[in-house]
């Protein structure tokens, strides 16, 4: 099993994520790159049809828990979040599928310190739509590794 | 925004319940927000739902869930706290996380901390067991600029 089928496995066991329809898109060495397509129950305003912030915190969450994922790989922790500090920097486009990218950029013996970006899908090289920080607790809960396998 | 203003007027004047403002949001329905209210006070819920779950191995809730439940409060808390109500609209939330959220209800109040002509400032805090014991807390801005009501 590589990273990318420990992301999905990990993301198919988490039920809310399932219920957004996280997807994961690339694996790499301490990132991922996710989806969530553009629905309409995630609205938040209904005037406008823009996509909810708690639904983009949402995504960025379980994304960084993911980053955390690869860089604990090959073994396999539960990593709950300490904070989480998310910038809306403008309103995503309506309808379209949001992509974040998330990166562990320094994982300590009790700690992981992740990054995320947000983009429309297809602009990823444009204007970031939100950015988030966080932290995570290394959780070694003997076993973690059964809602991988 | 013209309905969502008379709403929130017949919101404060008992002519509508407070539902009706957690109603009009597709994902405050998605994730079963409700609204109670003692006089004017309003605790919000997140009842016990199993599309709100996270971590299969506790269970717990998605800590994606709470956040989200806890930045709809304070949207709504804001709207129904101002004046002339400005759709409010999340500059940044932070959130931290003090317990594991359990699969059991949760609720959450708000606290506005600032409300200057352009940007709120809001806190949120959630629990499950007793209110003097958080699963997590939060703090929000939001911008409440005139050209953003109408938009």
């Amino acid at each position: 099993m590589n990273r990318l089928d420990i992301c999905r496995r990990f993301v198919a066991s988490v039920r809310h994520s399932v219920e957004l329809g996280i997807e994961v898109l690339e694996a790499g060495d301490n990132n991922v790159r996710t989806r969530m397509a553009s629905r309409p129950e995630l609205v938040g305003n209904p005037d406008t049809g823009v996509l909810h912030g708690g639904a983009v915190f949402a995504l960025m969450d379980q994304a960084g828990g993911l980053a955390n994922a690869c860089t604990i790989f090959p073994e396999f922790e539960i990593t709950p979040t300490i904070d989480m500090r998310v910038d809306h920097l403008r309103a995503p486009a309506t309808g379209k599928a949001v992509i974040c990218d998330a990166e562990c950029y320094r994982l300590s013996q009790h700690v992981a310190f992740v990054r995320m970006t947000v983009f429309e899908e297809g602009d990823e090289q444009g204007e970031p739509l939100a950015t988030g920080l966080a932290t995570y607790m290394r959780m070694k809960l003997p076993g973690a590794r059964r809602v991988v396998e | 925004m013209d309905g969502l203003r008379d709403l929130v007027a017949a919101c404060r004047e008992g002519r509508a319940p407070y539902q009706s403002l957690v109603d009009r949001v597709p994902y405050a329905n998605f994730l079963g927000i409700e609204i109670t209210a003692r006089g004017e006070e309003l605790t919000f819920v997140l009842p016990q739902r199993d599309t709100n779950l996270g971590n299969p191995t506790l269970p717990a809730l998605h800590g994606g869930a709470v956040a989200g439940f806890m930045e709809q409060a304070a949207i709504i808390f804001l709207l129904l706290e101002m004046g002339e109500p400005r759709v409010p609209k999340t500059i940044d939330f932070t959130m931290d996380y003090l317990r594991a959220g359990l699969f059991r209800d949760t609720f959450a109040e708000c606290r506005v901390t600032r409300l200057g002509r352009r940007v709120a400032n809001v806190h949120i805090s959630a629990w499950q067991g007793r209110r003097a014991e958080p699963i997590a807390i939060a703090r929000a801005h939001f911008l409440l600029s005139e050209e953003n009501a109408e938009a």
